[in-house]
């Protein structure tokens, strides 16, 4: 009963979030006088109206997942990683240097891809983490430090040292370590499928192993895991470089599924996306999967709507911060002992059975 | 060289006021219990409003100000949810962070366009106080600025006096150290932790309007570039007092200043390289300080009238 | 004699939880009147409602016979109404002249006028006798000198009205006396004073007329001469107690663990241990006095590993002890019930279930290949025999640990450590803030660990309690063991004139 009652304002926070935001949205597309019913019509048929659009769709949605998975894991920990753009950036980068200085191709190439990406993606994780360990730093600005400085390292390389000719960009990679395309006429990558499997592990790791019950216990209450004789600084640290490495394979894997070359402004917003996203799915990963694909269908559906409507993308993003605004507000709502009480009331005069019994 | 040494000098205060600022704006906000990390949001709005309203009235007097009720307006929405509803403040601040730079962009769309066509501004003048700037170095250094450096110095003045001097600095104070013990003596916590935001939101958003009126003379999305996030560096750095605060500002302006120096002068190396010293500061800044929190003792905490 | 406070009908509600119910309290000038109840009878929640920091859900304050509503602590000041609360409300990054003059309203001015607030406060403390060093930091100065700031700070606000929660809790016996004296001379000028206790010697000695609180209500008022301790007692608990003795045992087998000359921040008076030496055997209750903060919570966290001492070592099973690791101790046997059960104790936010199998989720049944796959369904079914055998009240074990009371939350802690057959268990405070009931059933868990070989830590407070169950006594006093005394007959006076440190 009492799980019962808790997943479902974990459920209807969210839903009564975006509901809001899309009624806030309509507004404002009122006030510029669009038509909120067919903007919204053009979103959805943009995002989902074919195998195409669910194709683009769960493209766009991959790296989101990763970043969301990569944020949703450390704050399992009690850690608040906010360097999951540095981190993804990072194993991009390093993934490209790895095929196309190496030039190795097709299989082995992808492989190399990854793994270079991940561990880059990791080590940009791990040092936030080794600073918080050993000298007690808030991870939060250190890991916002690293991500200015991965995007600024992308930026040598796509402006200088990998530079394509002219334009400010890299060439992009070989088409033999491209990844294919999971259906042919859809055009999402297998990029899509390993962002989902990382989700199922993480929920399986988390909720169905000794070990990920003990990362949960310190990420709620460091001091007593440790009186308990959890090793906390190992699960810090492990938190750390597995939501890197996390960010580092969705990097690289990005890459390879869609992005192919390196370029000015990519992955802008990513690792912030991110947070807010583990954030809506309550730091479930397999909710956090769902709520960056619902995501990913408004980016999408934007410019569809953009274009068929003349409402500005922009009013997208509107939509989607008003869904965190909304969501965080409302989870700390119904944690206030106002709101329980109030509840509480409710649920009694619904059921005046019950309240007769606690008068006698 | 002393014409070097003077520009560079000249550079680092022109970097720190804006940063200056929005440290300032943590400072306030800490002081009261409220870890903001939205500020660089705060920021971005306020940059874009200290824009704008410069770009369609023609004064920046009244972009600074209307980037500073922009500002105020935005973290109300923190301060409803971190203070009323007892949202995670930290959650929260990330929640503005996302908000504010989209509203920000969608505004300008609105506004400008899609058009690449750049707008500009003429910036704030500078206002030379005749006799003293004529002192060698620190003449120009402190006498030839913008009025908006003299208002932050006379903000870090002030601030000293308010929080070390005065009465309603150490109610002010008591409320981040110990909020119930604050109640008990009649100090309005909940009042004191608004008005707290309102400053915060109000420096914060004239820390970025300071940007489009004082420093470039056009928006641009990213103009802010993680100032906000330094900030609560300083803040740390600086040990929560304000006059360490401005040192803290001052070395992170002169890395931004020489950063800037360095790329022209050495072409060969890639700029980013020069970029990546601000942020490279601040770690290893942050690192060699470490953190034995000297912070306010409740910060971060939610407040609650009524709990058992 | 002239009333200066009338309290009718007081309710208040927390949720559908009545703190407090129906209560009428009538306080005259110039009288010390105890509040005397168990710990949750309502006694703190009422004193709120009188300083404004909560408002009642029902009835009417009266002062000097005006009714009046107390909306905010700015009003009950105004009302000549000041507290002293237990766990003090000091700033302590701040100096003892900075929190007298805090959130003060009378002067005029921005600034601070120093000599002049200076002044006041000095011609206050030398009229009542409260003596201080104005320019220290809170955290520079004792505990009893911290109460004194608490109540100069009501003074230098006008109070007529003090309350005094718990003020003798903290203190050492002589800091007690000197805390009666000024007690005294405020009631000698006139002023009231609403003291709350359960400790029944002092209440005896100081009050003038006690009023009985139980389970939210006010049973009755009594003069303080007319009555006793028994009286009282039955009054507070509602039912006859029956004073249970224990069995006191005395063993020589090899000790479990012993500490040889240990330091550890060894300048503190207050948290370091000062070449301390001790031993747990098989089979016995340690029970160490000593007013709170004498280095009690470092004993008990190096013998459990959640601290290294600096200097000396520890012995465990005929062992030198090198790495000071939790874990390595819980290896070893050793339990833990710390003294603060909600922030080391406890993960909050987890199920009950959660809470029960902490420490063992990786071992069989619980789960299977080595922790890889937790098996829900035993967790659950042990946590549902756990919750009958230590009588944890809950609604299901699914419930968050959070949820629970006190007590509860204790026996929680409780069955996880005992059911994990320990060789020793270091209990630090294990019955501060509950009930009689939930302290009874926590002294029976531990004399029947005890008759099955455990060797326990007992860290308490509370002088009672470690008389009650101790098989062996020793005295802490700034990080040192000052005395060893026998459990069977022990010399209560002088255990108590060695807890001060003579």
């Amino acid at each position: 009963m009492e799980r019962v009652k808790k997943s479902m304002t974990g459920f209807l926070v969210p839903v009564l979030s975006i509901i809001l935001a899309f009624l806030i949205g309509a507004i404002i597309m009122l006030a510029m006088g669009a038509s909120p019913a067919r903007a919204f019509g053009a979103l959805f048929k943009g995002a989902f109206g074919s195998a195409a659009a669910i194709g683009t769709t769960l493209n766009k949605a991959t790296p989101l997942i990763f970043t969301a998975l990569c944020a949703c894991f450390a704050y399992k920990c009690g850690v608040f990683n906010l360097g999951g753009e540095g981190q993804f950036l990072i194993g991009a980068t390093a993934g490209f240097c790895a095929v196309h200085l190496t030039g190795v191709t097709s299989f082995p190439g992808i492989l190399l891809c990854l793994l270079t990406g991940t561990l880059a993606g990791d080590i940009w994780g791990l040092i936030p983490g080794i600073l918080k360990i050993t000298r007690g730093l808030n991870e939060m600005i250190i890991s916002i430090m690293m991500n200015y400085v991965a995007t600024l390292f992308m930026g040598v390389i796509y402006t200088s040292w990998c530079r394509d000719a002219g334009m400010p960009q890299t060439a992009s990679v070989d088409e033999s370590v491209m990844l294919p395309r999971v259906i042919p006429n859809m055009r999402f990558a297998w990029a899509f499928v390993p962002a989902v499997v990382v989700g199922l592990l993480l929920y399986y790791f988390l909720y169905w192993t000794s070990s990920g019950f003990k990362l949960r216990a310190v990420g709620l209450n460091m001091t007593a895991s440790r009186f308990n004789g959890f090793p906390v600084k190992t699960y810090i640290l492990t938190s750390f470089i597995v939501s890197g490495a996390i960010a580092g394979l969705g990097g690289a894997s990005d890459l390879l599924g869609t992005q192919y070359r390196l370029i000015n402004g990519y992955g802008v917003g990513y690792g912030f996306d991110g947070v807010a996203m583990a954030l809506i799915g309550q730091l479930h990963p397999i909710a956090t999967v769902v709520v960056a694909i619902f995501f990913a269908a408004l980016r999408v559906g934007s410019t569809s709507m953009q274009v068929a409507t003349k409402v500005p993308t922009s009013v997208s993003d509107i939509i989607q911060a008003l869904v965190i605004v909304f969501s965080v507000a409302g989870m700390a709502l119904t944690q206030l002992p106002e709101f329980k009480a109030f509840m509480l009331r409710l649920t009694s005069r619904s059921s005046g059975k019950k309240e007769e019994r606690k008068e006698a | 060289m002393l014409g070097f040494l003077s520009n560079i000098i000249y550079a680092t205060v022109r970097m720190a006021v804006p940063l200056l600022f929005i440290s300032m704006a943590e400072l306030y906000s800490e002081r009261a219990g409220m870890v903001n990390i939205g500020l660089e949001g705060l920021a971005v709005i306020g940059s874009l409003c200290g824009f704008l309203m410069s770009f369609i009235t023609g004064s920046v007097w009244i972009g600074i100000l209307c980037g500073a009720l922009v500002g105020i307006l935005i973290n109300l929405i923190y301060a409803y949810a971190t203070i009323s509803l007892c949202a995670n403040q930290i959650v929260y601040g990330m929640a503005i962070n996302i908000l504010a730079p989209a509203v920000a962009s969608f505004v300008y769309r609105i506004y400008f366009g899609d058009g690449s066509s750049l707008n500009q501004i003429s910036l704030m003048k500078t206002i030379s106080i005749p006799g003293l700037k004529n002192i060698p170095l620190i003449g120009p250094l402190l006498f030839d600025q913008t009025p908006m450096v003299y208002l932050a110095i006379i903000l870090v003045i002030f601030t000293a006096i308010f929080f070390n001097r005065s009465k309603a600095g150490l109610n002010y104070k008591a409320v981040g150290e110990h909020p119930k013990a604050a109640a008990t003596l009649g100090i309005p916590v909940i009042g004191t932790k608004y008005l707290a935001c309102i400053i915060c939101g109000a420096l914060s958003g004239i820390g970025g309007a300071y940007l489009t009126t004082c420093y470039s003379t056009t928006y641009t999305e990213g103009i802010v570039s993680g100032r906000g996030f330094i900030a609560l560096a300083a803040v740390i750095f600086g040990r929560w007092s304000s006059g360490g605060i401005l040192i803290a500002c001052l070395f992170f302006g002169l890395c931004d200043a020489a950063q800037i120096r360095l790329q022209v002068s050495s072409l060969s190396i890639p700029y980013q390289f020069f970029q990546m010293i601000p942020y490279l500061a601040t770690i290893i800044v942050l690192a060699l300080v470490g953190s034995k929190q000297a912070g306010p003792k409740a910060n971060g905490n939610p407040y609650r009238k009524e709990e058992r | 004699m002239e009333e200066i406070l009338r309290m009718e009908h007081i309710s208040k509600c927390f949720g559908s939880f009545y703190a407090n119910k129906d209560i009428n309290l009538s306080i005259a000038k110039g009288e010390v009147h105890t509040l005397l109840g168990e710990n949750g009878a309502g006694k703190s929640t009422l004193m709120n409602i009188l300083i404004g920091l909560y408002q009642p859900t029902e009835g009417k304050i009266f002062i000097n016979g005006k009714e009046v509503k107390i909306d905010s602590p700015n009003q009950a000041v105004k009302l000549g109404i000041g507290m002293v609360h237990q766990h003090f409300m000091l700033v302590e990054a701040m100096t003892v002249f900075e929190n007298i003059i805090l959130g003060d309203r009378r002067s005029k001015g921005i600034l601070i006028d120093k000599e002049a607030r200076r002044k006041e406060i000095v011609e206050l403390s030398e009229r009542y006798g409260l003596d201080l060093e104005l320019d220290k930091l809170i955290t520079e100065i004792s505990v009893g000198a911290q109460q004194r700031v608490e109540i100069l700070k009501a003074l230098y606000r006008g109070a007529e009205i003090l309350i005094l929660d718990e003020p003798s809790a903290a203190l050492t016996d002589i800091e007690v006396e000197g805390l009666f004296a000024i007690m005294n001379k405020l009631i000698s000028e006139g002023k009231s004073i609403i003291f709350i206790s359960h400790k029944m010697r002092e209440v005896l000695r100081i009050s003038d007329r006690i009023t009985i609180l139980r389970a939210g209500e006010a049973v009755t008022t009594v003069q303080c001469s007319e009555t006793d301790g028994q009286k009282l007692a039955n009054l507070m608990i509602g039912r006859e107690l029956t004073p249970s003795h224990y069995e006191k045992k005395s063993v020589d087998e090899a000790p479990i663990i012993e500490l040889k000359h240990v330091d550890y921040n060894k300048s503190s008076k207050h948290n370091g241990l000062n070449d301390l030496s001790m031993c747990i055997r098989p089979g016995e209750i340690v029970g160490i006095a000593g007013v709170d903060g004498n280095g009690q919570t470092q004993l008990a966290q190096i013998v459990t590993g959640v601290i290294a001492p600096d200097k000396g070592e520890a012995v465990l099973h005929g062992k030198t002890v090198s790495v000071f690791d939790p874990n390595a101790f819980i290896e070893n046997k050793f339990a833990h019930i710390p003294e603060d059960r909600n922030a080391q104790g406890l993960i909050g936010d987890m199920s009950i279930a959660d809470n029960l199998v902490l420490k063992k989720s990786e071992q069989k049944p619980f789960s299977s290949g080595k922790g890889l796959k937790l098996n829900k369904k035993a967790i659950r079914s042990y946590a549902d025999e756990m919750a009958a055998k230590y009588d944890i009240r809950c609604t299901s074990v699914a419930q968050e640990v959070r949820s629970l009371s006190g007590g509860n939350q204790q026996k929680v802690i409780l069955s996880r450590e005992l059911e994990s057959e320990p060789d020793l268990l270091v209990a630090a405070h294990p019955t501060r803030g509950l009930d009689i009931g939930a302290t009874w059933f926590v002294h029976e868990q531990m004399i029947a660990a005890r008759d099955r070989g455990v060797g326990i830590l007992l860290i308490s407070a509370d002088f009672d309690e470690v008389l009650e169950v101790s098989d062996r006594i020793l005295v802490i006093f700034e990080g040192q063991i000052m005395g060893e005394y026998s459990g069977k007959n022990p010399p209560v006076e002088e255990i108590s004139i060695a807890m001060t440190g003579k």
